[in-house]
């Protein structure tokens, strides 16, 4: 979060000297449109930016500024004096700030008010314009000149000096400097190979030796650093998403789960820089307007919660960064009917546009959907500046979309230089590169194991039960193969969209670090190839546009498709990978349970174990259930673990000896048809593990429990974190379900805090059915019936008692 | 006049590229081929730690390879912000423009006007100034092919 805080500061610092010319001609010609919007992205960007921190003081004035300047865009208001004055305090004002965030203070209370009601008011005095000389000249200017702002770095008092003696000591460079340092040392790397293998001709000198290593250890370390100079993780980028995606959901009232891949993408630090605010905003529209309301997508037959994807992947010059959601997707004929009403088409023209054609109009200067405004996603800095700024640095961005099913938005960037890790083919006598991003394994087998299969042009190989389409790079290429057909060599490949391939090659050459330069256009055209790269010993070698050569061979699903396949591709592992609960029985034998089976490990006391009848049973949380697994010798000790398993509707419980651990199956089941109760045996580490047929296990033993779930005795609880994280599962452990508390069923035990209660209390809105209250503090004696929230008994008590007196009206009526 | 000119044999033809276009003059090495490019595209080589594509100047003209030898030398150009090693007959020598460009009468040939600023004057005897981007452009069938190829 500290790299974060630097990264914001730095950001707003530098826009407010580069916006430092732009203040003072703003000041000069109030009316100058396109001053107007530099000062409005200014404020917008650092509104934005307060949503990844919490600076509730930062966003309100960023955000008076914004609406006041938003209303002078869209012509609503007339910038005069007044407005560029009080908006100038404001950007004065966030400058102070900054600096008070960097030295860690607090800045002094007060005053922002006066400043937002300045920017509101000016508004209101737009025609009393013979007064404003008047005005000005009476109370004092609100902001400093914009001269002085401009002049802050080298103002030697106030935070301006003391942020000198905390910051990191930095200098910016032109990165055309650092292009040239980089090639100089890949150069040095090339000519020290080159010395290399001419020393290696002359034999053993060791007097040239000894200092030859030391210039190559040197020579690895300046790479090193120059490399660092300029690239980054995209994981700074990402690293804030999930925070930035949890805080919006919870704004708006939606349920977003993020998924997020590819952090390890390496790329421009400029770069970073570049498509923060693109990925920011998109992220914003898409919990703002993609995903539907909780309530909505149960209503149209979707999971509560909604799925933010974001993957990165790098191809040679290019990185392709994925963002779709699952939400509503966009609207066809509302995206029409505006760019219609605005005039960015013709009717004629609307009739002979496809759906993408159309859906891309979104991206045009002075189109934006959001019919209401809202504080999270923007108003006038739109998708067409997040094109801009991508094509500014020679990206693009396109989107795609189906109607309910979601939106998938894809940023192509550019990386004119990049590092990558890279695996070497070799296909016949020639190498080429893969970008190691792709790659999901490797394979190497026999054509009979992977049952490699030509369907006319096509072919196919089975991998782990899966058909996955299959590629011979050298077909592709139209280069000769080895003829050898017996081995298979295959580079399992996941495109950015989801897709997965396999493409053939001869052999593995090597894989490491690849230095990528750009191909000239007349190869680029090939559609093959993102790039060259030359390896240690100074041969050049092709990398290949794994996306484009997928594309070409049709092995890429449409913009249809591509939404919905993370989402099928992860149910899809989980049903591979068996996941299991490993344990020991009381037979000493290692066994395993299917981990969807288990639904807690309990410990029960003896005295809970009644092996009177025919087959024992073992009373948890109130409820009688069958139990298993008991040895036939009477049980040791006082307390007994056991695995709670359930089919959905019946519960049993498996003794064992000792739980072991949540692991994955991978090796092969081998089923063993002379005990009906093992559904397969498989190797865990080389050892024996017997799996549990969980179906054979409740034909047997299973049966519904005698208090069905339903009749579970049910609770509400407060609504604060407090008591979701620490409340809940006392109340659970005691045998109740939590439930909303909007049932009104006077069978629901309510707990409430003593001040609400009182609230409710006073509203006539107490809840129906039995209620317990907690209170704060231990001591309380003037509050009667009230229970301390940590009195762990007293609750317990009270849940009990209240449990009995339900039971008891249950038997009354 | 004295625009400094590199004189290279291509096709048998002596031809005539500016100086400020070659930034040198390399021994080639080892070409990696470059499969599905058009055929004028010979590879790629390296030169220290830049690569550089391999322009075979015969075919880039239109003609079948050559049946004789290329010099193993290649001119370096630059292009539109990409590096190319032109591969010749021959690397003849560095001289002097002794008058502008001009235009024979029945023109060059179909093949050479494509690639022909003109007919240039210089100290060593007149000779064809090249147009470097249309040579690297390659002829008409192979620009077919590429944008087939799309």
């Amino acid at each position: 979060m500290d790299d974060l805080l630097a990264d914001f500061i730095a950001e707003t610092r530098e826009m407010l000297e580069a916006s430092g010319g732009e203040i003072v001609a703003w000041e000069a010609d109030p009316a100058d449109r396109a001053r107007l919007d530099t000062i409005f992205r200014f404020v917008h960007t650092v509104k934005g930016n307060c949503g990844f921190f919490d600076f509730p003081r930062l966003a309100s004035l960023s955000h008076a500024a914004e609406d006041a300047l938003a209303d002078c865009r869209a012509g609503r208001r007339e910038p005069d004096r007044a407005l560029v004055s009080a908006v100038l305090a404001i950007i004065d004002r966030i400058a102070a700030m900054v600096d008070a965030i960097e030295a860690g203070e607090e800045f002094p209370e007060g005053g922002d008010d006066a400043l937002i009601a300045a920017v509101n008011a000016s508004g209101e005095t737009l025609d009393t314009d013979g007064s404003d000389g008047a005005d000005d000249a009476a109370s004092p200017p609100l902001h400093a000149p914009a001269s002085a702002l401009i002049d802050r770095g080298d103002d030697t008092a106030g935070p301006a000096a003391r942020r000198a003696d905390t910051a990191q000591r930095t200098i910016r460079l032109p990165v055309e400097l650092l292009d040239r340092v980089m090639s100089g040392v890949s150069d040095m790397v090339l000519a020290r190979n080159d010395l290399a293998h001419r020393l290696r001709q002359a034999g053993n000198q060791p007097t040239i030796d000894g200092p030859f290593e030391r210039l190559t250890s040197i020579l690895s370390d300046v790479r090193d650093a120059i490399t660092r100079m300029r690239m980054q993780r995209i994981e700074t980028l990402f690293g804030a998403l999930p925070r930035l995606v949890r805080d919006l959901s919870a704004e708006l009232g939606k349920q977003v789960m993020v998924d997020i891949d590819g952090g390890d993408v390496e790329l421009d630090r400029e770069m970073i820089e570049t498509i923060r605010d693109p990925l920011t905003h998109i992220i914003r529209n898409a919990i703002d307007h993609g995903i539907e309301a909780p309530s909505k997508r149960l209503a149209g037959g979707k999971r509560e919660i909604g799925l933010l994807a974001i993957a990165a992947r790098q191809a040679g010059n290019t990185i392709a960064i994925v963002i779709s959601d699952d939400g509503r997707g966009l609207d066809e004929e509302r995206i029409a009917a505006k760019a219609l009403a605005t005039g960015l088409i013709t009717h004629a023209e609307r009739s002979a546009m496809s759906r993408d054609k159309l859906l891309n109009l979104i991206f045009e200067p002075g189109f934006s959907t959001a019919e209401t405004v809202s504080n999270v996603s923007g108003r006038g800095v739109g998708l067409d500046v997040v094109r801009q700024n991508l094509e500014k640095v020679g990206g693009s961005i396109k989107v795609a979309s189906v109607p309910g099913a979601g939106t998938q938005f894809t940023l192509q960037i550019p990386l004119t230089l990049s590092i990558i890790a890279g695996l070497t083919v070799e296909v016949g006598p020639q190498r080429f590169a893969i970008p190691q991003s792709y790659v999901e394994e490797i394979v190497q087998a026999s054509a009979e194991a992977l049952d490699f299969t030509r369907m006319g042009e096509a072919a196919l190989v089975t991998f782990r039960g899966n058909r996955i389409p299959c590629l011979l790079l050298a077909d592709a290429l139209g280069l000769e193969a080895a003829d050898s057909r017996r081995e298979l060599t295959l580079v399992l490949l996941r495109l950015a969209s989801g897709d997965l391939f396999a493409l053939v090659v001869d052999r593995i050459h090597s894989h490491g670090d690849l230095v990528v330069k750009p191909l000239a256009p007349a190869v680029m055209k090939s559609g093959l190839y993102a790039g060259s790269t030359l390896l240690d010993d100074g041969q050049p070698v092709l990398l290949l546009d794994v996306t484009n050569i997928a594309a070409r061979h049709d092995l890429v699903s449409d913009g249809r498709a591509r939404v919905l396949q993370p989402v099928e591709d992860e149910a899809a592992t989980v049903q591979n990978a068996t996941r299991a609960m490993l344990f020991t029985d009381f037979a000493g034998r290692r066994s395993a349970v299917r981990l969807e089976l288990v639904q807690r490990i309990e410990t029960a006391p003896m005295a809970a174990i009644d092996r009177s009848a025919a087959r024992p049973r073992v009373v948890i949380d109130g409820m009688i259930l069958p139990l298993v697994g008991l040895p036939d010798t009477p049980l040791k000790g006082d307390k007994l673990r056991l695995l709670r398993l359930s089919d959905g509707a019946c519960e049993l419980l498996h003794a064992v000896r000792e739980v072991e651990d949540a692991i994955e199956l991978t090796n092969a089941l081998v089923p063993v048809p002379e005990d009906p109760l093992v559904e397969a045996m498989t190797l865990v580490d080389s050892k024996p593990v017997a799996l549990l047929d969980a179906h054979e296990l409740f034909a047997r033993f299973g049966e519904p429990p005698l208090a069905a779930p339903g009749a579970r005795p049910r609770c509400t609880l407060p609504d604060s974190d407090w008591a979701r994280t620490i409340l809940a599962p006392l109340v659970t452990a005691a045998g109740y379900d939590i439930v909303a508390d909007d049932t009104g069923d006077t069978g629901v035990v309510a707990i409430l805090f003593e001040d609400v209660y009182e609230v409710a209390e006073a509203l006539g809105r107490v809840p129906q059915g039995p209620v317990i209250r907690l209170r704060d503090h231990p001591e309380e004696p003037q509050a009667r019936g009230t229970i301390y929230r940590y009195d762990r008994d007293g609750l317990l008590a009270a849940l009990a008692a209240a449990r009995h007196a339900r039971m008891a009206g249950g038997r009354k009526g | 006049m004295s625009e400094l000119l590199v004189i290279v044999q291509i096709a048998g033809r002596r031809c005539a590229l500016s100086a400020n276009d070659v930034k040198s003059v390399i021994e080639i090495g080892a070409i990696t081929p470059v499969p599905r490019t058009p055929d004028f595209i010979a590879g790629i080589t390296a030169l220290r730690s830049q690569s550089l594509t391999v322009i075979d100047c015969r075919r880039a003209l239109g003609f079948e390879a050559s049946a004789g030898q290329t010099d193993h030398r290649a001119a370096v150009v630059a292009s539109g912000g990409h590096a190319y090693a032109l591969m010749v007959d021959a690397i003849e020598d560095i001289t002097t423009a002794t008058a502008a460009p001009g235009q024979v009468p029945g023109g060059f040939g179909a093949e050479w006007s494509r690639v022909a600023t003109g007919m240039i004057e210089t100290m060593t005897g007149p000779a064809l100034l090249i147009d470097l981007a249309a040579l690297i452009a390659g002829p008409e069938h192979a620009r077919g092919e590429i944008e087939a190829a799309v």
